[in-house]
């Protein structure tokens, strides 16, 4: 419940690229869900903990990520003394004599510096999952150990970027693989990790002073030769984004009925930015059939086991099946789209017919006019 | 206009007795509308969307829902620095401590806290009316004007004249006189229950009316009087657009069909005039196979296994397999169980309709919870209610849960509504 740590989240992942669809935006502020992006999940799994202190790393494209979080007001986040920070690269002045060359990890510093909490938690932005961290952070404090990973038993399922754990019979990591053909165990990090606040400034301090800039989770948790690294196993679910094929697959995984109870049911809130939509109308002559429906739509249309996000208008006749339709799409008459990942502010027009395969869905670019 | 210049006062304190067991447990400005919204989020949103950042709420009915829903105004940008949402309930002080004894004298009451502010207009509003408008237009009539007073005034037919307080105008549209539900209607301009009055003549017939013993304090049956008799200048202003006051069952059942019937008229997706609200912070919800879904109004939280036709449902509502809803009014958090029928219902807060009950206007039989408040068959539903399985219901009840006898033929438990 009160759990002294703060959080911090990177929103970036060098190995996790979603083609056109993170073009003109970070991972952590994927549209995930209906209404969510996916950094949501982990800020209200933080807040939930209680955490109150929470920085999100941006490397680049972070425009919409800040659009997105504001004040943190949407999470209770902000707060006069702790509360969201976004962490964006920050150029400082000397840097700039010598050329401008960007400096990711002095900020990090200052940020942890400046509270006295005891542990830091960290994560990625690519795993979905609905859970407080209390559990976690108290098996980390039995254990002794310096620092603990979370993972489940997805194995390389989700596709590249999988980080496979060897842990020996005590728990303790001896060996890590990235994307391993034939996996010798199923324990898949989930690119959570806690550890002490002390530790994580030695380490970024080290990490300067060899002048590298590169920072990740998978680089801190491969030192588990100098360290003792522990894995805590979590047992519930977990959806992975890795890629376009893992988003399209973990969206459709929503419409099943068990999943949205773990995810949604647990009666832990999933925070995100509130919009004030109008309530979602369901015009005479519809068809909705197996599907979640965010609010300020308007339907008219046929919807068939697909994910509309908020403010998405389906005209008479058009027909859409296995189908991410993102925010404020307008989708004309007699429109057919089947397995097509629709990124925000699209608009189809009357009588345009787009088929994708389940393994590999038609992506539109956001603000497309097709 | 400097942004002080103009205080809003939302009267929400009153009961609504007319809304029976759904004003039971809240004032009913907080009673929940149109999916996603409550009542008074109409008046606050008007006031955020016309720049009005000065809203004081009078509260005094069953106040804690309405207090904890508006909080400190954030879901309506009222959280200010200067000015803001502020809730009044009346209080004591070494001379006097009163309830609102009427509108008037609920404002008379704060004058003080008017008074810190300074302005120059005071914009009286009702927390329990339907509609879109910019109050600043009708600010601008009224400076324009030089007026005293103006009054919102919109046309209604001729034939319901009667119901309504009527305001008689000249050529110009200023205000010549009142009546108050006239048995024979001279005009047809019926007053919204909105009206900007320059504080300064606002004050002073406050004050007046304060000390006259055979007042009823009251804006529309006192003060407009008074203030016409003394020659003040009062103009009315006319409204065309949508306007509902959701004063009886009947007519909250209306305004809530009224979003599925003429859409446009209220156009909740108009983003140029958003309506706010709380959020209850709940997932997208969720339309299953087999559920159909036709001329309805949904939001966050349902998941819909059963038939709804013609319904507008609050956030976290389930309609389960088999179910059909028709017709219906579900307030966040109901869950109607399989096989249930439900037509022209109400259902208040987090009941539970069972298995195979049949309620409503179309379903006949007996039931001992007639009531007058309900009429055109619509059965309402107290919150917090467990409906035994194969219950039957017909129209025109409300089914409650009375405090010696919690349980009957048809609730087979209660529990609380936090």
């Amino acid at each position: 419940m009160f759990i002294n740590a703060m959080g911090l989240i990177l929103a970036d992942h060098k190995k996790i690229q979603l083609g056109e669809l993170s073009r003109p935006r970070a991972l952590a502020a994927m549209p995930y869900g209906g209404r969510y992006r996916i950094i949501d999940f982990m800020l209200s799994n933080m807040v939930n903990s209680g955490i109150t202190q929470v920085g999100v790393i941006a490397l680049s494209k972070y425009k919409s990520l800040m659009d997105h979080l504001g004040t943190g007001s949407s999470w209770d986040l902000d707060r006069k003394q702790p509360g969201l920070n976004i962490l964006p690269p920050y150029i400082n002045s000397a840097n700039v004599d010598k050329g401008g060359e960007i400096d990711d990890l002095t900020g990090l510093l200052d940020f942890f510096q400046a509270y006295q909490y005891k542990y830091v938690i960290m994560a990625n932005s690519n795993v979905v999952f609905n859970a407080t961290f209390d559990d976690f952070v108290s098996r980390h404090e039995e254990s002794g150990a310096d620092i603990s990973v979370l993972y489940n038993r997805d194995s390389i399922r989700y596709g590249t970027p999988s980080v496979i754990l060897n842990l020996d019979r005590r728990g303790n990591l001896r060996d890590i693989m990235l994307d391993p053909p034939k996996p010798s165990a199923t324990r898949c990090s989930l690119g959570v990790i806690v550890l002490d606040r002390e530790l994580l400034i030695d380490l970024v301090s080290e990490s300067i002073a060899r002048g590298e800039r590169d920072f990740s989770i998978e680089k801190l948790i491969r030192r588990y030769d100098e360290y003792r690294i522990r894995g805590i196993e979590y047992k519930g679910q977990v959806l992975r984004i890795n890629n376009i094929p893992t988003y399209f697959a973990s969206t459709m995984r929503l419409l099943e009925d068990q999943i949205r109870d773990e995810l949604f049911g647990s009666g832990l809130p999933v925070y995100t930015k509130v919009k004030d939509e109008a309530p979602t109308l369901y015009v005479e002559g519809n068809s909705v059939k197996n599907s979640v429906i965010s609010d300020g739509c308007l339907i008219n249309g046929t919807v068939e086991n697909s994910m509309l996000f908020r403010g998405v208008t389906i005209s008479r006749h058009a027909v859409i099946k296995n189908s991410i339709i993102m925010q404020d799409a307008f989708i004309s008459e007699g429109v057919e789209l089947e397995n097509v990942i629709l990124d925000k502010n699209c608009v189809i027009r009357p009588g345009i017919k787009l088929v994708g395969q389940q393994d590999y869905p038609v992506v539109i670019g956001k603000g497309a006019i097709v | 206009m400097a942004k002080n210049e103009v205080i809003a006062m939302i009267l929400a304190g009153g009961q609504g007795s007319r809304l029976g067991v759904l004003t039971k447990h809240l004032a009913k400005p907080a009673v929940p509308y149109g999916s996603r919204y409550r009542i008074i989020d109409f008046p606050l949103s008007n006031c955020t969307n016309s720049g009005i950042e000065m809203v004081g709420v009078l509260t005094q009915y069953q106040p804690l829902a309405l207090n904890t829903y508006i909080g400190n105004g954030h879901p309506w940008d009222l959280d200010r620095n200067k000015g803001g949402a502020f809730i009044l309930p009346p209080y004591q002080s070494t001379s006097r401590s009163d309830w609102y004894t009427g509108t008037a004298n609920a404002i008379f009451q704060n004058i003080e806290f008017i008074e810190n502010y300074d302005p120059r207009y005071i914009l009286v509003l009702s927390g329990d009316h339907i509609y879109k408008m910019d109050y600043a237009k009708m600010l601008q009539a009224h400076i324009r004007e030089e007026a005293d007073a103006t009054i919102a005034v919109f046309e209604v037919p001729w034939e319901e004249a009667s119901r309504f307080g009527l305001i008689l105008t000249d050529e110009k549209d200023y205000v010549t006189d009142f009546q108050e539900k006239p048995k024979k209607p001279q005009s047809n301009l019926a007053s919204m229950g909105v009206y900007v009055f320059t504080w300064e003549s606002l004050r002073k017939q406050l004050i007046e009316d304060d000390s006259n013993k055979n007042s009823s304090h009251d804006f529309g049956k006192n003060i407009i009087p008074r203030m016409l008799k003394d020659g003040d200048r009062l103009c009315a202003y006319r409204f065309s657009g949508y306007w509902k006051d959701v004063g009886t069952i009947a007519s909250l059942w209306e305004a809530n069909m009224d979003i599925l019937d003429r859409p446009e008229e209220l156009n909740f997706r108009d983003r140029s005039w958003r309506i706010y609200s709380k959020n209850p912070v709940k997932p997208a919800h969720y339309i299953a196979s087999s559920a159909k879904v036709v001329n309805s109004a949904l939001t966050d939280g349902c998941s819909i296994y059963g038939t709804v036709e013609h319904s507008v449902l609050s956030n976290s509502v389930t309609v389960e397999k088999g179910a059909v809803v028709r017709d219906s009014i579900l307030m966040p958090g109901v869950t109607v169980k399989s096989g249930a029928f439900l037509d022209k219902c109400i259902v208040g807060f987090e009941t539970v309709i069972g298995r195979n009950v049949r309620a409503g206007a179309s379903v006949e039989g007996t039931c001992d919870y007639n009531s007058p408040y309900c009429q055109d068959g619509i059965t309402v539903f107290e919150r917090g209610l467990v409906i035994r399985d194969n219950s039957v219901i017909p129209g025109n009840c409300m089914v409650e849960c009375s405090g010696d006898q919690e349980c009957s033929d048809v609730i087979e438990s209660t529990f609380r509504v936090r």
